[in-house]
């Protein structure tokens, strides 16, 4: 028997039986009160005038630990572009990978015609959940995602060298660093103006408009951009794991 | 009904961390893990559930509306980005010991042999 199980079956036997007698304890489901929701609710309905509870709690009261989270999305893209790099270091190829021997098929036009039309229109509903974090579901993790995935959408429609053409490498790394250096940067705002860090010190605005919510918009634009840009740039270090290496190359 | 939530968050848990233990190949275990984290999803949104309440926006329903708890549905967001970025650094390690050792099964890894 492998030392894992064993090591597991060992832990069962306690936290099984204390797992069965929690789930059996625990609060009735759905009918107990939540002081601390209800508490966010009211501060951010009122005082900063967002009609998005979940942007309001992660982008206001919890500020600080999203930049955590938005630094350790940085360091875990930049470990794994750097282990992906290797010895290949930097240099990248604007071709598509080949194969010798193996004929590259052509594009069929249905898809290029479905992702030339996609693309635009998954951008467009990206920006869009950016710029309504405060107001509607959605937000910068959110929204940087679609946008990222419209950027696939011009791999998959154009081909590998029309995608590294529109969308080349430094900009990529340049929408990461920079959005997560807007966030860093609007938290000092606060400092300067002798509050706490990354404090809300921009007018609340009126509520339900896009410039509601003070600090809100402008921190889930960086954001917005980190996620784009880290999660094209892990797709492209991907992609670049297919080539045959050149010459002088690990 | 009431213990239900929680015994299906348990259940995710156990078949995931079950998955990580017999696993025989390292993407496989990744995905194990995805599962395993996906109970704590179920657990925080029930904790933060409440009968007859709306979603935690107010842009089409009035100001002192009954909504859920928006503290637990942010922590799942952080959790969803954090778990994200985390499989894709797993994967590439996976990658990497592909490359270097030829194998991917964990039990098939000794360290320190070359």
């Amino acid at each position: 028997m492998r030392p894992r199980l064993l090591l597991a079956l060992a832990a069962a036997l306690v936290l099984v039986p204390a797992a069965l007698l929690l789930a059996f304890r625990m609060p009735e489901f759905g009918a107990h009160p939540l002081p601390y929701g209800d508490a966010a609710t009211a501060l951010m309905l009122h005082e900063r005038h967002v009609t998005n509870m979940v942007s309001g709690v992660n982008f206001d009261l919890r500020a600080i630990d999203t930049l955590g989270e938005e630094i350790m999305l940085l360091a875990a893209v930049g470990g794994a572009v750097m282990l992906l790099r290797g010895a290949r270091g930097e240099g990248g190829q604007r071709r598509a990978a080949a194969i010798p021997g193996r004929p590259i098929p052509r594009r069929s036009e249905a898809v290029v015609l479905l992702c030339r039309l996609l693309a635009p229109v998954t951008l467009l509903f990206g920006l869009y959940v950016v710029l309504h974090a405060q107001l509607t579901p959605g937000g910068g993790f959110q929204g940087g995602v679609i946008i990222a995935s419209a950027m696939l959408l011009v791999w998959l429609g154009e081909g590998y060298a029309a995608w590294r053409r529109m969308l080349p490498g430094p900009l990529l790394h340049a929408l990461e660093g920079g959005g997560a250096a807007l966030y860093a940067l609007a938290g000092l705002a606060g400092l300067a103006l002798g509050d706490a860090f990354l404090a809300n010190v921009l007018p609340p605005g009126e509520s339900g408009s896009l410039l509601s919510g003070g600090l809100i918009p402008l921190l889930n634009l960086g954001v917005a951009l980190a996620v784009a840009g880290g999660f094209a740039m892990l797709f492209l270090e991907f992609l670049e794991e297919t080539r045959a290496p050149e010459e002088g190359e690990e | 009904m009431s213990p239900l939530p929680w015994l299906v968050a348990a259940w995710l848990f156990g078949i995931g961390l079950y998955g990580i233990v017999t696993s025989r190949n390292y993407l496989h275990l990744i995905g194990c893990l995805s599962v395993v984290q996906s109970a704590t999803y179920v657990l925080l949104l029930s904790a933060g559930f409440r009968w007859g309440a709306g979603p935690p926006i107010f842009q089409d329903q009035p100001p002192g509306s009954l909504v859920v708890d928006p503290v637990v549905q942010a922590l799942v967001l952080t959790d969803i980005v954090v778990g994200a970025a985390v499989t894709a650094l797993l994967l590439v390690l996976v990658l990497q010991v592909h490359k270097r050792r030829g194998t991917v099964d964990p039990d098939a890894l000794r360290p320190l042999d070359r």
